[in-house]
């Protein structure tokens, strides 16, 4: 049943620019850290003599938390606009389909959409360390791939919650008011107690207690997620 | 008895302050086409949502195909098509995508797809995206999207509202086909009579959301009969004459005003009127339309 609606769901996207938006964010932050790289080449390499792949990933990895929240909330936003711009729910879920399937459908949808751009994010981090002479010998795979989903996974609350207003608030001023607030907020979360889930994307990534965190980041995710389907699966359709 | 596919029993939505549904009793029987009408805000779209599970009944219990809907609405909403309100629509996807977003749903084979479009004749239309579409054709879309699935039961929420005649004129025929052709059962609301009138079988009266009148649409036509009028050329006479007759009725501007009768009474009158060399000019029958009807049953909230 989730697999049909999601089926559905993957038309019904096209041409809403989000497959754009979702290569822009993470082609974005490589071309500027490009900008960064290029401008003072001798002076960062010099400075990262030692490992020249890990300064690279410490400059791009301060901006993912802001670029992954922002995603998310747009991402959502996006999807959820498809369904209220007609008011296509009232056929939607008159469709002999489960508001649970639905639901679940769109949380998938919008998780392999940032899963997209997390890969692109990783590619063109590689492709950019490269192009600035650093050794493809010495790639950090491992690393290159958990700047991105690792952050992912901690950041699930931030999915859940901005998918659930997405899809219940007519109204998207607000869903995306909330979501670019929090985006903003979270440049500053070094600076937050650990237990901010706007600090876990870093905390993920950096440590420390980075399983304990991603492992925080899929429980808060799954609860949010389960009282946004109820809530959705309740709801009057208008 | 024939099988009713819509049952409601005692259907009650109560928003905060506002009764929008009050004690609603359907019935709509398998091959009928039930007209339910009712002014705007009675509470016709918000019956149809609960219908459609789209809200849920404060109270009351409502059962399609004899199923209830809360414990099988999967099976019946399979086996039901709906167009609620205005067209919902991807305005950037075309026809056949926008189709294809629902089978992909419904399941069924692809090739229903240009069958639908073929009923409701937008076959030449269908790569265009919608939002360059005409209302009509929207809502033909509308109907299509609500085909798609080989319904048994159609539920129809204001189709033709905001259409033009030709365009009213198309849905209709549309919807009169439905039972003849396809064997669908019609619910089809409407906040005009007249429109529901040449194509329902049955009607539903709705006002402040209680159902004021249920009954065949030949029922709510007899009512509209309020009698005869008569030109002659001896009027004083003649009304002497009927009155004998037994008839009831009065003398005004010269002709004679009567209360509706029997057809065999009227012939016996105007027999009798000429056997005595009365001439008759004109018999009259008055008929309140059916919007006068329609509009003291809103109006009054009571039974004709």
């Amino acid at each position: 049943m989730m697999f049909r609606a999601l089926s559905a769901d993957w038309l019904k996207i096209r041409g809403k620019g989000i497959w754009f938006l979702a290569a822009l964010g993470p082609v974005g932050l490589a071309a500027m850290q490009g900008l960064n790289f290029g401008l003072r080449y001798d002076y960062l390499m010099k400075s990262y003599a030692a490992d020249p792949w890990g300064g690279l990933l410490e400059n791009v990895l301060f901006f993912v938390p802001i670029a992954l929240f922002l995603g998310i909330t747009l991402v959502c936003s996006l999807m959820a606009n498809v369904e209220h711009q007609l008011s296509s729910w009232k056929q939607l879920l008159a469709l002999p389909i489960s508001r649970t399937a639905v639901f679940s459908a769109k949380f998938v949808q919008a998780f392999l959409i940032l899963c997209v751009s997390c890969l692109l994010l990783s590619i063109s981090t590689a492709v950019l360390g490269i192009i600035l002479g650093m050794g493809a010998d010495q790639m950090p795979y491992v690393d290159l791939l958990r700047i991105g989903f690792v952050q992912l996974f901690a950041a699930l609350p931030m999915l859940a919650f901005q998918l659930w207003m997405s899809l219940t608030l007519k109204n998207q001023g607000i869903a995306v008011g909330i979501g670019i607030t929090a985006s903003v907020v979270s440049m500053f979360a070094l600076q937050f107690p650990d237990w901010i889930p706007l600090k876990w994307p870093l905390l993920a990534y950096m440590g420390p207690g980075e399983a304990r965190v991603i492992g925080a980041g899929l429980l808060l995710g799954a609860v949010i997620a389960c009282a946004g389907l109820i809530h959705f699966n309740r709801k009057d359709v208008d | 008895m024939t099988e009713l596919v819509i049952q409601t029993k005692g259907l009650y939505k109560i928003y905060k302050k506002r009764a929008a549904v009050v004690d609603l009793n359907l019935e709509i029987a398998r091959g009928d086409i039930y007209g339910f009408l009712g002014p705007n805000g009675a509470g016709k779209t918000t019956t149809i949502r609960m219908l459609l599970g789209l809200i849920q009944p404060t109270r009351g219990a409502i059962h399609l195909f004899g199923k209830d809907l809360k414990s099988e609405k999967m099976d019946i909403l399979r086996r039901t098509g709906s167009l609620v309100e205005y067209p919902s629509y991807y305005g950037h996807l075309t026809a056949v995508e926008n189709l294809e977003a629902i089978r992909r749903i419904t399941g069924g084979p692809k090739s229903r797809i240009s069958e639908v479009l073929e009923i409701v004749s937008l076959t030449k239309e269908a790569k265009r995206p919608v939002k360059g579409y005409s209302l009509g054709m929207k809502q033909r879309l509308g109907i299509a999207a609500a085909l798609l699935n080989n319904p048994e039961l159609l539920i129809l929420d204001e189709p033709t509202n905001g259409l033009d005649p030709s365009g009213i004129h198309e849905i209709r025929e549309l919807i009169k086909n439905m039972p003849r052709q396809y064997g669908i059962t019609v619910l089809v609301s409407s906040h005009l009579l007249g429109e529901v009138e040449q194509m329902a079988d049955k009607v539903g009266i709705i006002r402040e959301g209680r159902m004021v009148f249920q009954d065949t649409i030949d029922n709510l036509v007899s009512t509209a009969s309020s009698g005869f009028r008569l030109s002659v050329s001896e009027p004083e006479a003649a009304l002497g004459l009927a009155l004998d007759l037994g008839c009831e009725g009065v003398l005004r501007n010269q002709m004679l005003e009567l209360e509706s009768m029997q057809d065999a009474k009227i012939a016996l009158l105007v027999k009798r009127l000429v056997e005595n060399q009365h001439a008759v000019y004109r018999v009259e029958e008055q008929r309140r339309s059916l919007e006068d009807i329609f509009m003291q049953i809103v109006g009054e909230g009571s039974r004709v």
